[in-house]
């Protein structure tokens, strides 16, 4: 079994008959409910007019950021980056607040609707297969996908795959392989023949989301403290400024009316 | 998120699988036991068992994942040619299928009156009583030929026409003149075989016309032309629809339906007045040629250009380009061939494209015999004399339709005129005529027509829903079937899990029948292993080895490539048949004009979406749970022309029939056409997660035979369509 | 020192009274589905839109109209300006109803309430959440020590009062920082979305913009509640101290203006002004009348010194403020484009609010009022005129 540095997928939506194989496998092997699922079609589907048409879908699932948002939001820290890829999800810290939901800018997390207090309502979402790829399998998503059009690997491996791709059939290809730089490189590579748009995915500069919510987050403790000392300051200061000023004044006018600061 | 009606319907259908799925847990350990003495289970009985897939025809290889007793997820298998380790969405879905809430688990008796879906359970003892009793009531009555039997493509096929044999009935109705007999009655009259294999590996030119191979999947040939795409091969698509495998083609052709013959035939004009076909091989291998060139030589792409409203500079083109790639191109032959009265002459013209391109052991192959010689089989005395006619017509209105693929449509009509003679029961094992015939309303008239229906199923199907008495199957992933051969090896099925209920092989239910109809003769096997024993007999391999591997490797060299043998008249590759000829048929393919809608109809199209399998596999909340909602296509200019938008609802009008269904709007279907996914709109009430989607074309569809093959014309229906 | 019962509330008005213990009622049986049953049983909150009323309305601006208290002990602890020491215990208590208001309202809102501690132990410090909850649930305890002496004063346990005054000064600037802290931070909340958040609204100084504009909110809570109180509770008004608020209400917004259109200006977001169709009519409506037309109102003298030029002020500033509460945490927030979907239970890209996700809120506010009008009546909340002391003064 060999052992894999950065578990990536390479999506090549070229190749995806849409079929939804992945779907199924993936329901099947991690159990999901009939009425959820990890992994789904996006995309406008079908673009053009009749006669001149091309079909525009993906298959869409957890990125598997590399600088992941949701684990930067998660209050209770319920995410965690593997160092091998995958984000995975621990249900036994989240509190459900669904802030990660927020955060991720590829409205991956999916929360339990219909659950109540009993059942338990949880999030969900991909989980890279680490009961499978941790033995030397491939996710099943993958596993089963009839075309190939879902890959999986080591990301170097895979992206210079896509790279050679791209660079072997430029009329094939939008000259992009999303998910190498956006929002900090993601273990989810796409290629693709129509503007990534299409497929659903937002456009997102190479820096994550969560950097500049990080930065100011990483402000709290020093301005806390800060303005905790100039409050202080502040405080004393007019304090102090009024004390004698009221000396002043009860020097002028001998004691008029007693004021209300005498206790 | 406001609960819907299908959300609630997800929930309670969601809930009552995990009952069925505990079910599971209660299995007496028979099946684990042998599998683990055989170390595919470990002692917790949980481990990877390989078999096949049966979720369609296919049959691809699979290695189920069994957890204490419980099949938990299927995977493909990577020694099975037909998957290649891959498994298509439906046999990823596969353990829902045996899983589902709505299996039935015991034979079943009606109560109720026909249609009305009450039942008693019953045992297996008087289940099969009474179908002995009916079958030879009907027998001593009318005759064995008064019953007829019928069913689809399956492994245990072997022993259901052994059955129908022995009982002495010539009525077999299959699902093929449904499906292909217009490609097999052509292969066979130019090739003499009845499909050759196809070989994607070196091909840089792939003509399909009305194959659409992303979403009709068969896992191995989906990956191949996948492949082969992907290195770079033109894909031409001959589609009034613009399906997945258009949209991954490199040309679409919306063609006008009903006349690809019309391009096929200017293609072989254009080779051949251009002499762009492969001469050499022509010469050798083929006979006929020079009575096909004086045939076809009106043929012009400027002719075909106004039937087929493909401009006459593309035909020309293709042609060119086909032969340019020749021997490395394929005019595929289709599968679903059943369009039009035509589609025969279309499927010659396709094999006759294709010995002018010289393609053979490159593209085609001979395909590896299904009935192979090497395997062994239980002993069984003669069959009884049948001296009935046919009521499908075969061969006596159907001269060149092979026995076993017959023509069911006719049957039906026959079962409701009574002509030649009137049938009265009919015995139907994993089938689905009620859906996948024509003319729904009419099937039911036949249905009518019969003192005694039985049908063997898994689910409550629709024909089931109208039987007398229902015999459960036990699922594929409960069960052994007879090997199946492919290519050099032969595969099993057995059970990875034991049977839920009462679920019995139909190896089993065949010989316990044939015993009670006095045919004990003819099933002389113990049991399922008693019978794989006697067909792994001549090899000498224990079924313990067959079972850890899955297959067994046959002896020999396998097929041999280098010169198939055409089993024609003239044992060549016959452009000119000369079986056609004395049939009085066209022996070169001729235009024949089908018939076209009026201005305010549309043809009706039907075609397969990858999510499900027929009509068989809507049940199955898996593959539900991924599909789209079935409506009625129609292109949006045509569309707003009728002041329709989408999701409207509308009626749809043929002479057969009407439906009331959603409309879809959309791009992707020329506007002459509609389309309508078959599979929906079940009659029965057992099908909880699928009864009351859609709506069913075969309510719409005009019953048609073509007069050479016998295959039914499923797009020559005209529709209207109007709001609601 | 004899405590004189001065108030005498119209509030035992039986109708009024029955019908806010109706709207918690029914509020307390919504909740008790949507725990049995599931967040999706009540509201129509789906994948696509993960926070929607609650979040908005309970949170964002139950936050931010609880800055009163605040601005009002930091006003008369910190600067001395004693003069406003009638305004603190007011403004406390509605600090304190608020900020109990957004923790029953998150409580409902959870997935898992019975686990808001966790926040306590299980720390992500990249988390603004985080920093939030933690934010709250602190200056919920320093609230409730800044309100002490006024129930100690009720139970007339003044030496209780006394004690807990005597240390009053660090938790004031301790609710201060942390008032800072998370007002500020509901702006960082959204940070995050930067993908999400259309750019008339999202940038970094997000938590800078929430702080100002809270200010602004805070001071509009003080004169709204004033003379409403004044009015129902038949109290006099402070109308000489709300016209000073009323008089820093125009710095304060220009201050935002300011901010707001040179952060647009140097992101170079100005383009969208009026392009971005109903996200452009949303920016405006939230700057003409959460800042421009306070700005002109509280400018005006006669405006100031009157009690309903007072209310008037301050309620279309509140209206301006809460819509962009609204849009940052809601109107403008772009979920994934709705493109095709499959299944097709995933594509719920379309939120409303649904009625029973109003009445959780709806009944939440009547609490809110209910336990306002109680603590009126049975709790020495006015009384700082002739108390010499006490929490707030
Ligand atoms: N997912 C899935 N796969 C399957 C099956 C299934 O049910 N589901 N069934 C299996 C079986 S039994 C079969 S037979 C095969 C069928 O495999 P195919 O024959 O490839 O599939 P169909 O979808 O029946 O028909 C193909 C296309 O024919 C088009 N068509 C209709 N009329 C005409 C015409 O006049 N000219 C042309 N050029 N095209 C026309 C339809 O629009 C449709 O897209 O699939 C097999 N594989
Ligand atoms: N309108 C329309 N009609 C068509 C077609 C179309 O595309 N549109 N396609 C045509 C084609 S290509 C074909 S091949 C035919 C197919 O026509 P049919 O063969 O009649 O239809 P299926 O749905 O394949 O029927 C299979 C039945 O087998 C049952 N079954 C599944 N597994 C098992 C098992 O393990 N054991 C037993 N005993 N039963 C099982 C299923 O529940 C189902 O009822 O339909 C044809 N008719
Ligand atoms: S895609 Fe979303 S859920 Fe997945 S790692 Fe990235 S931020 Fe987290
Ligand atoms: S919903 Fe759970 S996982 Fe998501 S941010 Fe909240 S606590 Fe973390
Ligand atoms: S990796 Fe696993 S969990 Fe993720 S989508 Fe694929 S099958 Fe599902
Ligand atoms: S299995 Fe492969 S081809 Fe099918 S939908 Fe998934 S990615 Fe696309
Ligand atoms: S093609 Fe799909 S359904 Fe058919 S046998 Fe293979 S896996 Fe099963
Ligand atoms: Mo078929």
């Amino acid at each position: 079994m060999k052992k894999i540095a950065h578990n990536s997928f390479l999506f090549d939506a070229t190749r995806c008959i849409d079929c939804r194989a992945c779907m199924v496998a993936c329901s099947v092997e991690n159990q999901i409910p009939m009425n959820k699922t990890r992994i789904w079609v996006a995309g406008v589907g079908l673009k053009g007019e009749y006669p001149s048409l091309v079909r525009a879908s993906m298959v869409y699932h957890c990125m598997h950021c590399n600088e992941p948002d949701c684990l930067s939001a998660c209050p209770v820290g319920a995410y965690s980056k593997r160092l091998d890829g995958p984000v995975v999800y621990d249900p036994k810290k989240c509190i459900g607040c669904r802030y990660c939901m927020n955060a991720c800018p590829f409205g991956v997390p999916h929360f339990d609707w219909d659950k109540g207090l009993i059942e338990g309502a949880f999030i969900d979402k991909c989980s890279l297969c680490t009961q499978r790829i941790d033995i030397g399998l491939e996710p099943a998503c993958v596993a089963t996908c009839p075309t190939e059009a879902l890959m999986f690997g080591e990301r170097a491996d895979l992206l210079k795959y896509a790279h050679d791709r791209l660079a072997a059939q430029p009329a094939r290809y939008i000259n992009h392989v999303y998910g190498e730089t956006e929002n900090g490189g993601t273990s989810y590579l796409i290629l693709s023949h129509v503007p990534f748009k299409e497929l659903g995915l937002p456009e997102l500069p190479s820096r994550p989301v969560k950097e500049v919510s990080e930065e100011v987050m990483g402000l709290t403790i020093p301005f806390a403290l800060g303005w905790g000392a100039v409050l202080t300051g502040l405080a004393a200061g007019v304090h102090l400024y009024n004390q004698k000023k009221n000396a002043n004044a009860q020097k002028l006018e001998t004691s008029e009316a007693p004021t209300e600061e005498t206790k | 998120m406001p609960s819907t009606i299908s959300r609630r319907d997800f929930l309670k259908v969601g809930g009552a699988a995990i009952g069925a799925v505990a079910l599971g847990k209660f299995i007496p350990p028979l099946v684990a036991e042998a599998a683990r003495t055989n170390g595919m289970l470990d002692a917790t009985n949980s481990g990877y068992i390989p078999s096949m897939c049966e979720m369609c025809v296919w049959r691809c290889g699979l290695l189920a994942k069994v957890e204490e007793g419980r099949v938990v997820k299927l995977e493909g298998n990577p020694d099975h040619p037909h998957s290649n380790g891959k498994l298509c969405p439906r046999g990823q879905s596969g353990l829902m299928n045996t899983y589902d809430p709505d299996r039935v688990l015991t034979p079943l008796i009606r109560v109720g009156k026909r249609g009305e879906g009450l039942f008693r359970k019953a045992s297996w003892e008087e289940a099969l009583d009474l179908v002995a009793q009916n079958m030879l009531d009907i027998k001593q009555k009318y005759g064995p030929e008064a019953m007829i039997f019928s069913s689809t493509h399956n492994l245990s096929q072997v022993q259901f026409e052994n059955l129908l044999n022995a009982f002495g009935s010539p009525n077999y109705g299959t699902q093929r003149s449904l499906c292909f007999n217009a490609m097999i009655v052509a292969n066979l009259t130019t090739y003499g075989m009845e499909e050759p294999e196809r070989k994607y590996d070196d091909l840089n030119y792939i003509i399909l016309t009305g194959r659409n191979l992303m979403e009709a999947i068969s896992t191995s040939e989906t990956s191949a032309l996948s492949q082969a795409i992907d290195r770079g091969a033109k894909v031409v698509t001959l589609d009034p629809r613009f399906t997945k495998t258009a949209a991954k083609s490199s040309e679409w052709l919306a063609i006008r339906p009903g006349t690809d013959l019309a391009f096929h035939l200017a293609l072989i004009n254009v080779m051949i007045t251009e002499g762009l076909y492969n001469r050499q091989y022509v010469n050798s291998h083929t006979s006929g040629f020079d009575r096909l060139a004086g045939a076809i030589a009106h043929y012009t792409p400027e002719w075909a250009a106004s039937i087929t409203e493909i401009p006459a500079d593309t035909i020309q083109r293709i042609a060119r380009e086909f032969s340019g790639a020749a021997p490395y191109a394929l005019a595929h032959n289709g599968w679903r061939t059943s369009n039009f009265v035509n589609s025969f002459q279309t499927e010659r013209a396709i094999a006759i494209l294709n010995a002018l391109a010289g393609n053979w052991g490159v593209a085609l192959f001979p395909a590896s015999g299904e009935e192979s010689g090497v395997l062994g089989a239980p002993p069984q005395p003669p069959y009884p004399r049948v001296s009935a006619q046919r009521l499908d017509g075969v061969p006596w209105k159907y001269p060149l339709v092979p026995l076993k693929i017959g023509v069911f449509q006719e049957l039906r009509e026959a079962a409701i005129s009574g002509t030649p003679y009137q049938a009265h029961g009919w015995f139907i094992a994993r089938q689905n005529p009620a859906m996948s015939l024509p003319d729904r309303g009419r099937t039911l008239e036949a249905f009518g027509k019969m003192d005694f229906i039985a049908t063997i199923d898994i689910l409550m199907n629709d024909t089931s829903w109208f039987s007398d008495v229902v015999l459960p199957e036990a699922s594929y992933l409960e069960r052994y079937d007879p090997l199946n051969i492919v290519g050099d090896k032969a595969f099993l099925r057995q059970p990875v899990i034991e049977p839920q209920g009462e679920g019995k092989s139909a190896l089993w239910i065949y010989k316990e029948l044939g015993t009670r109809l006095g045919l004990s003769d003819f099933f002389q096997y113990a049991d399922e292993e008693d019978y794989l024993k006697q067909q792994l007999a001549p090899l000498g391999v224990s079924l313990d080895q067959v079972r850890q591997k899955g297959y067994v490797e046959l002896p020999g060299e396998g097929p041999d490539f280098s010169e198939p043998t055409w089993n024609t008249p003239s044992s060549k590759i016959e452009l000119y048949s000369t079986m056609l000829e004395q049939g009085g048929f066209a022996a070169v393919p001729q235009w024949e004009e089908p018939p076209a809608p009026q201005p305010n109809q549309f043809y009706l199209l039907t075609g397969k979406v990858a999510q499900s399998t027929q009509f068989g596999t809507q049940n199955n909340q898996l593959l539900h749970k991924y599909s789209d909602e079935p409506r009625l296509w129609m292109n949006v200019k045509t569309a707003k022309s009728l002041g329709l938008v989408d999701n409207d609802m509308v009626e749809a009008t043929s002479t057969a029939g009407k439906i009331h269904i959603k409309l879809e709007a959309t791009q992707a279907i020329r506007p002459d056409c509609v389309y309508l996914t078959p599979g929906y709109g079940h009659l029965s009430k057992g099908l909880t997660t699928a009864y009351g989607i859609g709506a069913s074309d075969s309510d719409l569809h005009v019953t048609y035979t073509d007069p050479i093959s016998g295959g039914q014309a499923l797009s020559q229906t005209f529709v209207t369509v109007k709001k609601i | 020192m004899k405590v004189q019962i001065s108030v005498h509330p119209r509030f035992h008005l039986k109708p009024l009274v029955v019908i806010l213990l109706a709207l918690m009622g029914i509020a307390f049986i919504t909740a008790m589905v949507r725990y049995a049953n599931g967040i999706g049983t009540i509201s129509d909150l789906s994948n696509s839109y993960p926070w929607g009323f609650w979040i908005s309305f309970d949170l964002f601006t139950g936050v931010a109209i609880s800055s009163g208290a605040f601005l009002m002990a930091a006003v008369v602890y910190i600067f001395e300006l004693k003069e406003f020491r009638p305004l603190v215990r007011p403004s406390v208590l509605t600090g304190f109803l608020g900020y109990m208001l957004v923790v029953i309202a998150l409580l409902v809102d959870l997935g898992h309430p019975e686990r808001i501690w966790y926040m306590m132990i299980h720390w992500n410090h990249t988390s603004v959440l985080l920093e939030i909850g933690i934010c709250v649930m602190s200056y919920l305890a320093v609230l409730v020590i800044e309100f002490a002496p006024v129930v100690f004063e009720g139970l007339k346990l003044q030496k209780f009062a006394h004690f807990i005054h005597r240390f009053i000064m660090p938790f004031v600037i301790l609710g201060v920082v942390l008032s800072t802290l998370h007002q500020s931070s509901l702006g960082s909340l959204l940070l995050i979305q930067s993908a999400k958040l259309h750019p008339l609204w999202w940038t970094p100084i997000l938590p800078i913009l929430f702080f100002v504009s809270a200010i602004t909110i805070g001071l509009s809570m003080i004169i709204f509640e004033s003379t409403l109180s004044a009015r129902y509770f038949h109290r006099g008004l402070e109308i000489h101290l709300l016209e000073k608020l009323a008089k820093a209400i125009p710095i304060v917004l220009v201050t935002y203006l300011v901010i707001k259109f040179s952060q647009l200006t140097i992101a170079g977001d100005l383009k969208y002004l009026f392009t971005s169709g109903l996200m452009s009519v949303l920016f405006w409506a939230e700057i003409l009348i959460g800042a421009v037309t306070p700005i002109v109102l509280f400018s005006t003298k006669r405006v100031r010194q009157s009690a309903n030029g007072l209310l008037f002020g301050a309620v279309i500033l509140l209206l301006g403020m809460i819509l962009n509460r609204f849009n940052v945490s809601w109107f403008a927030v772009q979920h994934p484009d709705p493109l095709s979907y499959m299944p097709a239970f995933m594509s719920n890209v379309h939120y409303f609010p649904s009625l029973p996700e109003a009445l959780v809120s709806i009944g939440i506010f009547s609490a809110g009022i209910l336990a306002f009008g109680l603590a009126v009546k049975y709790l020495p909340v006015f009384e700082h005129e002739k108390e010499g002391h006490g929490a707030t003064s």
